[in-house]
């Protein structure tokens, strides 16, 4: 688990780079990128996978709203990459295999979950942003 | 799409200078384009566009922006009409320059730039160097092989991750960047990738064929076009967040059809030994 979390911070900075992050944050978008995943391995635990994704989505955008209120500056620096390993890239790959493969059965079930998980990153991504700035505000003033 | 005239920026409106409205309105365009071409969503765009026009005391000005297009005008009544339309093609991310454009225009609302001076600072937002295309190979094999592992692949298979990672920036930066367009680069980078993963694997690096192509295919999957069109459409931009998750789709549907196209053809090859 803990090689999994490393893995995530070093995947979640290698795409900061990608996207032109500026270097200052790149400590930010790692911490974030493995909160989500630790927080994804414990309620995969529990949960089903688009669950999981949801409840790892929801703790990346607060986190990343909290950065960029702290850090005085757009929210999106920090969520694309730290959302990135969420995002159904795997699920992509199985659903084509699948169906290459002939055992559509199983493709019609990972394009399914696949689907499920981009529907819960939006809900988690959609429900955060509701919450009132003001709350980041004090959250991050109290630091 | 809510017009700027609605969400007025009440702070700045009291220390509003007059200035030349055109030139302030081309100021904002440009910081609207550098926004928008560098991967911001609408609203940003719409804020920071409306606080500098507050700011300089063109009170009539109203934007209109959608994915790769600002509609800006200014002037009321019978007198001069400022009015510009501006076509921005979007050229991947530059968060760096989002995030200065967005503190220029916070300075700006607090009063520290002449126009001619924020004129200075956008340009030299604009000519902020890129990162080296060495620095983004290297995050992409990294990042690639960091993924591998994450999905489940074991050291070997991060190692020829990483590799096939390396491969497919080289191949974005200098084929399918350049000289093809989305559809047919993405189909490409997909079976690109299978291709690369089934050489290594033949060569004897790497234990697992899927975890290796999950992993190096990750630089091409679409996150960023994905998580801005859902901002777009929770915010009401609905036009912008619909073409935005459009894209999206595409890009994912053709990595698939590519990754797809490469098995079907090289599993009859390798005797189906790497499936």
């Amino acid at each position: 688990m803990m090689i999994q979390i490393i893995a995530a911070v070093i995947a979640t900075v290698g795409f900061s780079v990608l996207f032109g992050v500026p270097s200052k944050y790149y400590p930010y978008c790692g911490v974030i990128g493995g909160a989500g995943w630790l927080v994804y391995l414990i309620a995969l635990e529990r949960f089903s996978t688009a669950g999981a994704s949801l409840a790892a989505t929801m703790v990346v955008i607060f986190l990343s709203r909290l950065a960029a209120v702290r850090k005085k500056c757009p929210v999106t620096i920090f969520l694309i990459a730290g959302i990135f390993p969420l995002v159904p890239g795997a699920g992509v790959y199985w659903t084509a295999y699948y169906i290459v493969t002939d055992q559509l059965r199983l493709a019609a079930e990972t394009g399914y979950t696949a689907v499920k998980v981009a529907v819960a990153i939006v809900l988690g991504i959609v429900f955060i942003f509701e919450l009132p700035q003001g709350l980041f505000v004090r959250l991050a003033g109290n630091k | 799409m809510s017009t700027s005239g609605q969400k007025r920026i009440e702070s700045t409106i009291d220390t509003a200078i007059d200035c030349d409205e055109d030139e302030v309105m081309e100021l904002a365009m440009q910081a609207g384009e550098l926004l928008l071409e560098n991967g911001a969503e609408i609203f940003r765009v719409e804020e920071t566009m409306d606080r500098i026009c507050r700011h300089y005391g063109v009170e009539s000005a109203s934007q209109f922006i959608l994915m790769n297009y600002i509609l800006a005008t200014a002037g009321e009544g019978h007198g001069h009409v400022f009015a510009k339309v501006r076509h921005i093609p979007v050229n991947g991310s530059h968060l760096d320059k989002v995030a200065a454009v967005n503190q220029l225009s916070r300075e700006i609302a607090e009063g520290k730039y002449t126009v001619s001076e924020a004129y200075q600072a956008l340009e030299t937002i604009r000519r902020m160097p890129d990162k080296r295309k060495s620095v983004l190979i290297l995050a992409s094999g990294v990042a690639s092989g960091a993924f591998c592992c994450l999905f489940g692949g074991n050291l070997m298979d991060c190692l020829a991750a990483a590799i096939a990672g390396f491969l497919i920036y080289v191949y974005i930066l200098y084929i399918s960047g350049p000289h093809l367009s989305k559809i047919v680069g993405n189909v490409g980078g997909g079976a690109f990738v299978t291709l690369v993963c089934n050489l290594l694997y033949m060569a004897g690096i790497g234990d697992h064929l899927n975890f290796m192509i999950i992993g190096s295919m990750m630089p091409l999957v679409p996150g960023v076009a994905f998580t801005i069109a859902i901002r777009d459409a929770a915010d009401g931009d609905y036009i912008s967040g619909t073409v935005r998750m459009i894209d999206a789709l595409l890009v994912f549907i053709c990595i698939a059809i590519g990754v797809g196209m490469g098995i079907a053809v090289l599993n009859p090859l390798t005797g189906g030994a790497a499936l």
